[in-house]
């Protein structure tokens, strides 16, 4: 097979997506950039009258911003675990979906700790964390965590990169824009494709791909012990770590679903992106909603359990106050993706999209009813204090941030789509290659 | 106004229980179930001023738990020779119910031949309560407390003495004194003994903290005498040793510095970590040679 007739052949098929922009598409950009606009006004505003915008006061510190922190963090560690895992996997089936996976890791651990930044009050001495760190903090390693896996993340997301930036760089019909061939010819750095380059390439990516699934069980462990490690009621967990791995990979792998549908069903990818895709994707959904309902049993049966005074209280908050929202979060955001994924027939691409949806919005949920309700029932008391002070309300600030951080994770999303195809035409080669050399082994055996 | 109290029993009964309480209030509010205390005391200051003090507070006569400060309560101070009596002073009772009166160092008393002096607190009474009076004799003892250096010993002494009316100077016998430091919260006791010839002589310990600077304040005190009453003489002197805690911090979690172990894992890790990074970088260099090789060949 000449492979080079076969490159020019798929960049040909994805040109359209790199070289034009439709109608809608333009809409989804004004509409983004409208919300992201929004959200940049809010923050204005909070920046210059300080967290008093916002829901959080004395007691009730921690708002929506560090659930979305945790949210988006728990994403881009399951698809930081998921797209390690799938580098071992052979065949074609992997490669329409690992780059999908890939940009929704670099892209949460980009928008996730700008959440951790508005909840800094002082954002002025931020600053202080570097000089004056304190190596016994959780917050420390966290920040350690995080700065090491997005450097991690971004190497490893360009190294997947490299086949395709040369590639697109060889391809002279392309009609994009001349800085953009030479941003391709840049990130190339003069890859040939040659075996030896090919080989040295997959030496470390191969290597990064175990490090990253190393990193991102450290990294949420880490951000889980930022809660566990203290005396709160609800945080002081022994399982809280795994509990967090497992949370963030069902976040994950819904978020990874919904993506997967939306560009199928944009770019008409129906031959890339199958509905085998779905189906395996949705049985590890389905484990991991087990895994998932399975601690969330355990977390809350044994305290309740217990009974021990403060953790009593909380669920009697949690029963009482949030009890719909205890509801959906941990009743229907499990049981309805279980119902849904177990029944072969039910497996359908609609189908799995929806239990996604639901665990997705279940999982936002169980974080908000990790943070807030242990917030509002402190050991000591709270007395003598406005309701406001007690109970915690998210303002319209931090709706419009938060919308503006899902806008900004969509339009980044976007922008590098229009760059590079979302589908590895490099993955498409290497496995077409691989499969000629099997079939020429398997000849050569017959003789 | 009877059909009205007949036809609204509950309220009627409200009434009456209200009218009762407060009867059975005032009843056990009186004041004859008290029993009025009214202290007269002295302290002869540092500066040589002298405080007179008077306590006027009512205990209950069944709970003697039960007391209650009269406040607000005129008390007049006098000093009494014979029929001649001078007006000191007059000072209202404060909540706690005590009244203070400081005379200066060159206050005039009317002292008889023995050198003692007649004070009297009186209350003059009111409507409710009775008029009280306490009275006291005392003899002014003067304290001078040294507080000197021999041989580099560091020596506290004092003289007591009273003085006649030919001026002349009579050593103090037979009086219990006590010394303390001034701590933080109270007086600390460092030393108690009994004036002879008019003297004391202690040598001062060698390992009392002082502040910052070294300073200490000491006390002599005479509590409680018979014909003295209370003598207090303080003096300021550098004789504290200051401690500096200069203990070595060890490595744990909850010091400024972590446990060893820690700073080894995360060394460890990290290293790891971008030790990895370095080698994907140096690969990535290592291919855009040979790219560039390839590209020159061509």
């Amino acid at each position: 097979m000449d492979f080079n007739q076969r490159k020019r052949e798929l960049v040909k098929e994805f040109s359209p997506m790199l070289e034009k922009s439709s109608l809608v598409s333009k809409l989804w950009y004004f509409v983004l950039i409208a919300i992201i606009s929004v959200g940049i006004y809010a923050f204005y505003l909070q920046f210059i009258n300080g967290h008093k915008v916002t829901g959080m006061r004395d007691n009730v510190v921690w708002g929506i911003y560090i659930i979305n922190f945790i949210f988006f963090v728990g994403i881009s560690y399951s698809g930081a675990f998921i797209t390690g895992v799938l580098h071992f996997f052979n065949g074609s089936w992997k490669y329409s979906i690992a780059r999908i996976i890939k940009i929704i890791t670099v892209l949460s651990l980009i928008v996730g700790p700008i959440f951790i930044l508005l909840c800094i009050g002082r954002l002025d001495r931020l600053h202080y964390l570097f000089i004056y760190p304190r190596i016994q903090s959780p917050i420390t390693w966290d920040i350690i965590a995080i700065m090491t896996d997005l450097i991690g993340c971004f190497i490893y997301l360009y190294l997947t990169f490299i086949p395709d930036f040369a590639i697109l760089r060889d391809t002279t019909d392309l009609k994009v824009p001349n800085w953009q061939k030479n941003v391709y010819r840049v990130l190339a750095i003069g890859y040939q494709d040659t075996t030896s380059q090919r080989k040295r390439l997959h030496k470390i990516t191969e290597i990064m791909s175990v490090m990253i699934i190393a990193m991102a069980v450290v990294a949420y462990t880490v951000l889980a012990w930022i809660f566990s490690l203290t005396l709160q009621p609800g945080w002081n967990s022994t399982i809280f770590a795994p509990y967090f791995i497992i949370a963030g990979l069902y976040s994950g792998v819904g978020v990874i679903i919904i993506t997967m549908y939306l560009i199928r069903t944009s770019f008409k990818l129906e031959k890339y992106i199958r509905k085998i895709h779905f189906i395996g994707a949705g049985i590890v959904l389905l484990i991991i909603s087990l895994l998932f309902g399975y601690f969330t049993f355990s977390e809350y049966f044994s305290k309740w359990f217990s009974h021990k005074t403060n953790d009593v209280e909380l669920l009697e908050t949690l029963f009482s106050h949030y009890f719909w929202e205890f509801i959906f979060a941990n009743y229907i955001g499990v049981l309805v993706p279980i119902i849904i994924l177990f029944f072969k027939k039910l497996r359908t691409i609609k189908s799995v999209t929806f239990a996604a949806v639901i665990a997705v919005l279940g999982l936002w949920l169980n974080r908000y009813l990790i943070v807030i309700p242990t917030l509002e029932t402190p050991y000591i008391p709270i007395q003598d204090t406005r309701p406001e002070f007690i109970f915690y309300t998210a303002s319209w600030i931090e709706y419009a941030l938060s919308f503006a951080g899902i806008a900004a994770f969509i339009l980044m999303f976007k922008l590098i789509m229009k760059f590079v195809p979302i589908i590895p035409i490099s993955g498409i080669i290497d496995q077409e290659r691989f499969e000629e050399k099997r079939i020429k082994n398997l000849g050569e055996q017959n003789k | 106004m009877k059909k009205v109290l007949f036809k609204y029993p509950l309220i009627t009964s409200f009434i009456i229980a209200f009218l009762l309480s407060n009867v059975c209030i005032a009843q056990e509010n009186d004041v004859s179930n008290y029993r009025m205390g009214f202290n007269l005391t002295t302290v002869k200051q540092p500066d040589n001023s002298r405080l007179l003090e008077v306590s006027f507070i009512a205990t209950n006569k069944k709970d003697r738990k039960d007391k209650i400060p009269i406040s607000n309560a005129e008390i007049k101070f006098f000093n009494i020779l014979n029929e001649e009596e001078v007006l000191l002073g007059a000072v209202n009772t404060s909540n706690e119910g005590i009244a203070q009166l400081t005379l200066p160092e060159n206050q005039n008393y009317l002292i008889d031949d023995d050198g003692t002096i007649n004070l009297t607190a009186l209350f003059e009474g009111s409507n409710a309560i009775d008029e009280e009076t306490a009275e006291i004799s005392i003899k002014d003892l003067h304290i001078e407390l040294n507080l000197t250096e021999i041989d580099s010993v560091k020596t506290v002494s004092v003289s007591a003495f009273t003085i006649n009316k030919l001026g002349e100077k009579i050593p103090a016998e037979e009086i219990e004194i006590s010394f303390y430091i001034q701590a933080m919260l109270s007086k600390m006791k460092i030393e108690e003994g009994t004036i002879n010839d008019g003297s004391y002589e202690f040598t001062f310990p060698s390992d009392i903290p002082g502040d910052i600077n070294g300073n200490l304040l000491v006390y002599a005190m005479v509590v409680d005498h018979d014909e003295y009453w209370n003598v207090t003489q303080n003096k300021n002197i550098k004789w504290g040793i200051f401690h500096s805690h200069s203990i070595k911090e060890k490595n744990s979690l909850w010091s400024a510095i972590a446990p060893l172990w820690m700073y080894s894992v995360l060394t460890i890790m990290l290293v790891g970590v971008w030790a990895n990074y370095v080698y994907t970088i140096i690969n990535l260099v290592k291919i855009k040679k040979e790219g560039d090789e390839l590209k020159l060949k061509i």
